[in-house]
């Protein structure tokens, strides 16, 4: 398992499904994952795909400017990644960092354990 | 009322970075041989090249001033993710750099935690 073509695959599907169908985004968490949004918790892929699902916003585009990778222990992919985020009519893109926890699945795919988002301001 | 897991966290951020801004050597006490920091993209590991890397960035005084801290258990058992923001204050420089970082903690025998991963990124703005 090389962990940044790992980072790198899921960074991209990760990016794309939320940019072009956010309920897609469903079979990348299992009941136990855990997503802090800007502070809130958020416990379950039901819970978590709501959430995302739910933000104030029909269409957006990240724009990914970092992508850093480690090997966490017990298999699994630590990623750590900042861009930006372009919404729909907004002059200005948010700025953000997150950080996926990946873990692997019996098929031999990875899933999302943690997930923590941050917009940073400056 | 604030869960464990977020105490635990916010414990470690504090000693942390109080560590890095008193006595920068001492950080030493926190990785283990198996530790690893990618440190604006550059990845280090083994604990004598992890502490050389952060014993010799440019500058001799620092305040590390802490935003925001968001913690989550991982999957290695008693192990906790820690998601910090906040910004880097160097004696003589009018503006301070924004950074964001995350730490994996893996408790060790006596209930202490030691730092298996360590990302740092400064956010440019």
């Amino acid at each position: 398992m090389d962990p940044d073509a790992v980072a790198k695959a899921f960074v991209d599907h990760y990016y794309s499904t939320f940019d072009s169908n956010r309920a897609g985004l469903a079979n990348l968490y299992q009941d136990g994952s855990m997503l802090t949004f800007e502070g809130q918790k958020i416990l379950g892929s039901q819970n978590i795909v709501a959430k995302l699902v739910g933000l104030p916003f029909q269409q957006c585009q990240h724009n990914i400017t970092t992508v850093d990778c480690q090997p966490s222990g017990a298999g699994g992919v630590l990623v750590f990644v900042s861009g930006t985020l372009q919404l729909a009519g907004e002059q200005h893109a948010l700025k953000f960092s997150q950080m996926f926890h990946l873990m692997p699945t019996a098929q031999g795919s990875f899933y999302v354990l943690n997930d923590i988002f941050r917009l940073n301001y400056t | 009322m604030e869960e464990l897991i977020d105490l635990v966290g916010k414990a470690f951020v504090d000693h942390y970075y109080h560590l890095f801004d008193n006595d920068r050597p001492a950080l030493s006490s926190l990785y283990q041989p198996s530790s690893m920091l990618t440190f604006e993209g550059q990845k280090i590991q083994s604990i004598e090249d992890i502490t050389a890397k952060l014993n010799q960035l440019p500058f001799d005084q620092c305040l590390h001033v802490i935003s925001t801290i968001d913690s989550q258990p991982s999957s290695f058992t008693g192990g906790i993710v820690v998601f910090v923001s906040g910004s880097l204050q160097l004696p003589g420089e009018e503006h301070h750099l924004w950074f964001s970082q995350m730490f994996h903690l893996i408790p060790l025998l006596e209930g202490h935690f030691f730092v298996q991963n360590d990302i740092f990124r400064l956010n440019y703005g």
